[in-house]
């Protein structure tokens, strides 16, 4: 198919403008095409070959985190009761819920890259799509525990769900804390069914080059899939539907999330812009943990540095800058109408996260989320270094959970009470963070064994739509429109 | 059954588009009508690319009734429940129904349904999932296209000469195998 196609046909070895075939293909995945089969074997080798020591070790390690962090000390807080957390007057709302905000704002990265890219066409996005549709759902499920941490009593948290029950109570459905519920789950069932779909032909593909028991799960999970005219079609508009769908129901997951702040009547949170503030926020440390994501797939799985190169973090990188950038105007919108606005509490609360004891962690939230990104992502050739730019990305994410913990436990603190101020001090939420933490990364380390990270079929496609072109002197690359 | 009635399959095999869609132009222009055919491939290959009329597809309707189901369940969960509490609870003057939560409501729901009813669609227009024996060569996932031709018995050996000339890697009766 395309990879025997001849791409170069008009373009010469060597060109005026300098650059030559071989710098396109090295530079450019979709111009550097592999037959088909020679990417699936290599996609199926970074999942079926051998385990190494080192993944052997971050398993153990991350289960031992796992169990301890979020099984036992879960268990004991259902035991001894919701005290042993820090949460109190008049810091209610503490880390489960900073780790809730937090997590969401991960699952974001996934739809983003995904859908809104898939939508504008932007080509970089195909070799990993999967990959940060992954993070959505395994951040997601995190977002979920988070959620049923906080609730304290977690065995009543089917009270929450809309059912006719024996005394006829119905949640109330005008608390922004059931929309929480309706939208998560909504966002939740949305990504798992969009992480799916275009994974059924790669299913297909490892089911025709697996034996045992990876045989039956990859027959069961193909669903029988061959690849007929109805079944592409068929994908292909289901596809389209969710890409478009998809992407108002990660508006309305954030947007929702920020409403149980702003529809309070509190200093610091009742504003207007929260909404857009969130959505930008949680795109931020979203693309952050993808470019984290991507760094640690090329460095440690096998053939990744074929498909995943310094295009992508490029790509990546100009976005994290953008996003950084309206992050940054948010802030200040938000930080300038309070200012402005002369309530006494607002200014108390200002001044309280500027100069108060956690004063630090405002400071160092604008150093990470504004100062890093723009010092280090302006410059292409920095930009395109993976270890470099997954740095970024971690500070981003340091950044973004300080940003939370201003936002929810250190607000809390200052209220129009004052005889109620205490500092919030964490109590097991720092053990059952660090598990949810855990569990994402053993969840994803374990899945780069099951699932094939690269959907090889649209990297193919990708392949097949572009090619070199000469435009008078100099060659380009073109990308023909094939849907 | 007669030998002039009997119809047999046949799994081409090529190793790139264009000689596949020249297969269809000629396999019609045999008298294959194009519903006796079928085109197998790694990659989403259009229908215009192959000279194929257009697929039909049931996904977007399933979608649009998933919705509609969606804002049904909304619409109840948002205005019928809260009168069937027993003692409706009255706070002051706010609405019983209020407006903007319920736009919240009707729209996470209707989204829920539709998207839900997609993955759906895509089941049921497929006929997802399906584990019996399929005519199938595991060639088709490294990148090969499969012409699946239905043709009567007599015409088994013109088709397939026809097909090898252009440009076929293989050509052989297709059997259903376990996948």
């Amino acid at each position: 198919m395309a990879y025997d196609k001849n791409k170069s046909e008009h373009a010469h070895h060597d060109d005026h403008s300098g650059h030559s075939e071989a710098h396109f293909r090295e530079k450019h995945l979709m111009l550097d095409p592999l037959p088909r089969g020679q990417m699936n074997d290599m996609v199926m080798e970074s999942m079926t070959g051998k385990p190494t020591w080192k993944f052997w070790a971050a398993v153990i390690i991350l289960g031992g985190i796992v169990a301890y962090g979020l099984v036992y000390t879960w268990a004991r807080m259902i035991i001894e009761g919701i005290g042993i957390a820090g949460v109190n007057r008049p810091s209610y709302w503490g880390i489960f819920l900073v780790n809730t905000v937090f997590w969401i704002g991960i699952s974001h990265a996934g739809t983003f890259i995904s859908a809104i890219l898939r939508v504008f066409k932007a080509e970089f996005r195909r070799p990993f799509t999967r990959a940060a549709e992954l993070m959505t759902t395994f951040g997601l499920v995190q977002a979920g525990f988070s959620v049923f941490m906080h609730m304290g009593r977690v065995w009543l948290s089917y009270w929450l769900f809309p059912y006719p029950n024996q005394r006829m109570l119905w949640p109330n459905l005008h608390s922004p804390l059931t929309w929480d519920l309706l939208a998560i789950t909504t966002y939740l069932l949305s990504s798992t069914m969009y992480l799916f779909l275009p994974l059924i032909p790669d299913m297909a593909m490892a089911r025709d080059r697996s034996t045992g028991w990876r045989k039956n799960l990859y027959k069961v999970l193909a669903l029988g899939f061959r690849g007929t005219e109805g079944e592409w079609t068929h994908l292909r508009n289901a596809m389209n539907i969710f890409a478009f769908a998809i992407i108002p129901v990660m508006f309305s997951v954030h947007t929702i999330v920020s409403w149980d702040f702003a529809a309070a009547t509190r200093p610091g949170w009742n504003s207007t812009i929260f909404g857009p503030y969130f959505v930008v926020g949680a795109l931020h440390s979203g693309m952050g943990a993808a470019v984290i994501v991507l760094a640690v797939i090329r460095g440690n799985m096998k053939h990744m540095k074929y498909f995943i190169r310094a295009e992508h973090f490029d790509a990546i990188g100009k976005l994290m800058l953008i996003i950084s950038m309206a992050w940054a105007y948010f802030f200040f919108n938000d930080y300038m109408v309070q200012w402005y606005g002369g309530d006494k509490w607002t200014h108390q609360l200002l001044h309280f996260h500027e100069e108060g004891p956690l004063g630090w962690m405002w400071l160092s939230m604008l150093i990470c989320n504004v100062a890093v990104p723009w010092a280090i992502l302006w410059n292409t050739k920095w930009r395109s270094t993976p270890w470099l730019v997954s740095t970024v990305g971690i500070i981003i994410n340091v950044g973004m959970w300080f940003e939370r913990y201003i936002i929810v436990p250190v607000s809390l603190t200052i209220n129009r009470a004052p005889f109620t101020w205490r500092m919030y001090k964490p109590g097991v939420e720092i053990q059952l963070g660090i598990g949810t933490l855990a569990l994402f990364i053993l969840l994803y380390v374990l899945a780069s064994k099951i699932i094939p990270l690269i959907p090889v079929w649209e990297v193919q496609e990708g392949q097949m739509a572009h090619e070199l072109k000469k435009f008078g002197r100099e060659t380009v690359v073109s990308v023909s429109e094939l849907e | 059954m007669t030998e002039e009635k009997k119809v047999v399959d046949l799994l081409a095999v090529f190793s790139d588009l264009e000689p596949a869609a020249d297969a269809v132009e000629q396999l019609r222009a045999l008298g294959v009508h194009d519903d006796c055919m079928n085109v197998i491939s790694g990659v989403p290959v259009t229908e215009a690319m192959l000279g194929r009329p257009r697929q039909w597809t049931n996904v977007p309707r399933i979608a649009m009734g998933g919705a509609i189901l969606g804002f049904g369940a909304g619409f109840f969960l948002a205005f019928i429940s809260p009168y069937l509490y027993p003692y409706p609870i009255q706070v002051n003057t706010h609405a019983f129904v209020p407006g903007p939560p319920t736009v919240v409501v009707l729209f996470e729901l209707t989204m829920l349904g539709m998207l839900l009813s997609t993955f759906l669609g895509v089941f049921l227009d497929s006929f997802f999932p399906n584990y019996r024996p399929m005519k199938y060569v595991p060639e088709i996932s490294d990148g090969k296209i499969a012409i699946l031709v239905e043709c009567p018995h007599m015409e088994e050996g013109k088709i397939t000469d026809t097909l090898k000339k252009l440009g076929a890697e293989s050509v052989k009766p297709a059997e259903a195998q376990h996948l």
